[in-house]
């Protein structure tokens, strides 16, 4: 067992030696000192780091898990059906968890001068720009983004030269991982100035509950007046421990829109950091998060504000049902030189079932005076009288959750300009709504921990 | 009135001191042997004092917290503990000591008393050298005390509830004052008696590297009303102090307890405070915390509220000037059904002066049908204030309404634009709207004390400009 992991010993130094030898000098430093950084970095620990206070991975044995091998053709096939459905339209870019890409549908954006490609061919052809777009995630920061700097294979590059609107969307798949095994998804983008783009990255495994892991990085520079509208869906399995960073840069007068949905995976903390750089720029995050069963899933947003004029809006709406439980920190970090900075949060949890559990810390930390920051948090329920307004007019009590809750994400995926695209993310919410049982786990042929426990 | 203050000093108007008349101090730093010595000289039973070295023990162990304000200069080795500054507690004003009772005069104190306290308790280091209490209340069986000699002639009730809200392990400056505590209040208010005029406590540090310790255990039985007002000031000294006081307040069914402060200290004080209290089946407590002195304040008043239909309320003032941190908040925990909570905070930093909200709500699982809300608002008069927003929930029911809302801003230039041009200057336009920001909480105090409130903020406003 021990031979054939990743991240402890031997062969995660081998398979780093590989990656290093394998790509460019620049790159394998920054590999290198990803894991040096990384390997002198604890666990992170609920008793003895703020951000992971509320979300206990002291269960999690990296070393349990094996490199990805290649996706089965199931899950290639799930992963095209998603896209045909959704966006058929939009480039595709097919990750495999082993680090295999393909691109399809891009014609029409390579004509435009869009470079549409795998991030490791990216990084030996045009190595400045992918430099640009990974400047924003530091290397020795955090256990799992310096994880993941050191490991990455494989992942999706976007770039689009200056002036250019991409014609069409691209299209993100992130394949998950077997069961018992690892992979590193990882999307960089770099938006020229006064250009465009929308960006969907979609994470979809097996419905099985065996253990995986999955350790990504979403990196974003977005340049002066340019615009990138950036559309996540995470439907992992139900055993995926999920670790995930994803940073947006955004340059001045640019404008950035994220509409994301969460959905899946057993543990998940990801964090969400937009950095309003430049002055003027824009960034609206809205986002909805379904939990059930035994999810634990921790969103942790930062709007820092660097500049003046900047405003940045999140809102995130959370329906927990079951023992599922939702964690939501945020942090309004507003610098000394952003005057006039305009900074709002607003998280909406709905409790569906005794069991539920939502918490959540938005922290606003402000330096400068001139500006106007808020946040709102709310915890609720379904409304006894609506749902006897709805019952009234005979609809059965279980449907007439069903529309509230439905209603309640409603605000979000309504803006999802794209018709396709919103009536798919409604149907994947309407399953989820529904509470179709997660299937059976499978006979765990590996013996990793499986997350989401509440730890005793 | 702001035209007014600004004629009167610049300078902070409690910052004098009085020459040392200490009748016993313990030397300089904390030991098993600075422990024994101030039970042994308190006459303590030996429970107490066993009390007090375990607390010494969790104090010693504990890390310093780092996850708030820098507490980096803080030096327990250059600390007095205990320090006594008369032999004998005063009845009667003439009984204290001349130029304590002095201080005290300068401090209003006496005068308060005749015009509309129930009762007053003055702390001049470590002990009270003043308590009286009205006698038509003594008679009504209510006990207002200060906490040594609760323990003293009240042993039996004073044992069963000590230490049970905040038990010594609680956080490393609980554990501090439970291992050197001294003065402070105890109040007892028997079943279904109603205290409607307010008890003051006044707390003044006199010593230089002093360490105030005060215990304030207050008890109201079923059905009783208490509004408890504490105060406090302290000299201007170059070396620090340290004030780290624990309250403790148990609010039996249907009791409502009071409790306002206005924490005015120095700005070389270290203010690390523990306030918790228990409200039981239909009970209310009020927590009204005003802070304005002090250079670091960590303090969160706490309501657990335990029983069915249990209300708590939280009302908050926070100013820091230049250099000042005050990192300040609220906790309310609801373990039990029909239970409801309000926490209003207001905020203001001027120069490079902080303030952070840190606030905690908890819903267990068994409360069902609880309805919290909150709300936290902040400005920011100069450039180099800062404001931090921490606001920590957690809902394990789903049959709760809860509600957060904070904003941070900066005083409008519309607004002073708007009393500028009907004539009133800048600097006063500033003063009116910060007072009409901190309007909420001051409507809360009692007349004299909204009167001396609007007249610190007057004074810690001067020079300011929006």
């Amino acid at each position: 067992m021990t031979d054939v992991t990743v991240a402890e010993g031997a062969i995660a130094r081998r398979r780093l030696g590989t990656l290093v030898d394998g790509g460019p000098a620049w790159l394998g430093d920054r590999r290198t000192a990803a894991w040096d950084a990384f390997t002198a970095l604890p666990l992170p620990s609920s008793s003895r780091d703020e951000d992971w206070r509320r979300t206990d991975i002291s269960k999690l044995r990296l070393g349990d898990f094996a490199p990805a091998g290649p996706a089965a053709e199931a899950l290639v096939a799930a992963a095209r059906a998603r896209h045909a459905r959704a966006l058929p339209q939009a480039a595709l870019v097919l990750c495999g968890p082993d680090g295999a890409v393909s691109v399809d549908h891009a014609d029409s954006l390579l004509a435009q001068g869009v470079i549409v490609c795998p991030l490791q061919e990216a990084a030996l052809r045009h190595p400045e720009v992918v430099r640009r777009g990974l400047s924003a995630v530091g290397v020795d920061g955090a256990y799992f983004a310096a994880l993941w700097n050191a490991l990455w294979a494989g992942g999706a590059f976007v770039y689009v030269p200056r002036g250019v609107e991409a014609m069409t969307p691209v299209w993100v798949s992130h394949l998950a991982p077997e069961a018992g095994a690892v992979s590193f998804p990882s999307t960089v983008v770099v938006v020229d100035e006064r250009a465009s783009l929308t960006l969907v990255e979609d994470r979809v495994g097996p419905g099985d509950a065996a253990p995986r892991l999955s350790v990504g990085v979403t990196a974003l520079r977005v340049a002066d007046q340019s615009r990138v509208d950036d559309i996540p869906v995470q439907q992992l399995p139900p055993g995926t421990w999920h670790f995930a960073t994803r940073r947006a840069a955004l340059a001045a007068g640019s404008r950035y829109r994220l509409l994301g949905a969460t959905l899946g995976a057993g543990l998940e903390k990801a964090y969400w950091d937009v950095l309003l750089e430049g002055a003027g720029a824009e960034a609206d995050v809205l986002a909805v998060c379904h939990a059930r069963g035994r999810q634990h899933l921790d969103l942790q947003s930062l709007q820092l504000h660097r500049a003046r004029d900047t405003r940045s809006n999140l809102l995130y709406k959370v329906a927990a049902r079951d023992l599922a439980r939702s964690v939501y920190s945020g942090l309004i970090d507003v610098e000394r030189d952003a005057v006039h900075a305009d900074g709002y949060v607003l998280n909406r949890n709905l409790l569906l079932s005794r069991g539920a559990v939502a918490s959540g810390v938005p922290r606003l930390e402000i330096k400068a005076n001139d500006v106007r920051c808020g946040h709102g948090n709310s915890v609720g329920h379904v409304d006894d009288e609506e749902r006897f307004y709805l019952m009234a007019r005979g609809v059965p009590a279980e449907e007439a959750e069903r529309l509230i809750v439905t209603g309640f994400f409603a605000d979000v995926i309504d803006r999802v300009s794209q018709e396709s695209l919103r009536e798919w993310l409604t149907a994947l919410l309407a399953v989820e709504i529904a509470g179709a049982p997660a299937a059976e786990p499978e006979a765990a042929t590996e013996d990793a921990a499986e997350p989401g426990g509440r730890g005793s | 009135m702001t035209v007014q203050a600004r004629e009167l000093t610049k300078d902070y108007r409690y910052g004098f001191h009085d020459e040392d008349v200490s009748v016993f101090r313990t030397e300089k730093g904390i030991s098993p042997e600075v422990v024994a010595a101030i039970s042994q000289h308190k006459g303590e039973p030996e429970w107490m004092l066993r009390f007090r070295l375990k607390a010494l023990d969790h104090f010693l162990r504990r890390p310093m917290p780092t996850w708030g304000a820098d507490l980096s200069g803080i030096d327990f080795a250059n600390i007095y503990y205990y320090i006594k500054p008369v032999e004998e507690q005063g009845r009667s004003w003439d009984d204290v000591p001349e130029s304590i009772r002095l201080t005290f005069d300068r401090l209003g104190i006496p005068e308060a008393e005749r015009k509309f306290l129930a009762g007053v308790s003055a702390q001049y280091d470590s002990e009270v050298v003043y308590h009286n209490i009205r006698a038509d209340l003594a008679k009504l069986g209510v006990v207002f005390s200060d906490c040594d000699t609760g323990l003293r002639e009240h042993e039996e009730i004073f044992r069963r509830y000590f230490g049970t809200v905040i038990p010594p392990n609680d956080n490393k400056f609980a554990a501090l004052n439970s291992a050197v505590w001294s003065g402070g209040s105890f109040v007892y208010v028997p079943r279904g008696v109603r205290v409607e005029i307010p008890l003051q406590a006044y707390f003044r540090i006199n010593s230089d590297n002093m360490g105030q310790f005060e215990r304030t255990l207050i008890i109201a039985e079923e059905g009783s009303y208490v509004h408890y007002i504490e105060g406090c000031t302290a000299p201007t000294y170059s070396n620090d102090s340290l004030h780290a006081a624990v309250v403790e307040i148990i609010a039996q069914p249907g009791a409502h307890v009071r409790y306002t402060t206005i924490q005015n200290w120095s700005d070389n004080v270290y203010n690390l405070v523990t306030k918790r209290a228990i409200a039981k089946e239909g009970a209310t407590v009020e927590w009204i915390d005003g802070n304005l002195g002090s250079k670091i304040t960590m303090k969160y008043p706490s309501i657990y509220l335990m029983g069915e239909g249990a209300h708590g309320e939280i009302l908050s003032a926070a100013f820091a000037g230049d250099g000042q941190h005050q990192d300040a908040g609220s906790k309310c925990i609801h373990a039990a059904p029909n239970t409801t909570s309000n926490v209003v905070s207001r905020s203001i930093s001027k120069g490079r002066g902080r303030t952070s909200y840190r606030g905690h709500i908890k819903v267990l699982p068994r409360a069902t049908n609880v309805q919290c809300h909150v709300r936290c608002d902040a400005l920011l008069l100069d450039e180099e204030s800062r404001s931090d927003t921490y606001p920590y929930m957690d809902i394990e029911n789903p049959d709760v309404t809860f509600g957060h809302e904070a904003t941070v801003s900066k005083v409008g230039e519309d607004q002073i634009f708007y009393l500028q041009s009907r004539g009133i200057e800048e600097q006063d336009a500033t003063a009116l709207i910060v007072n009409g920001f901190f309007e909420p909480f001051v409507k809360e105090l009692p007349m004299e004390y909204a009167v001396e409130l609007n007249r610190l903020l007057a004074l810690s406003m001067e020079g300011s400009v929006g």
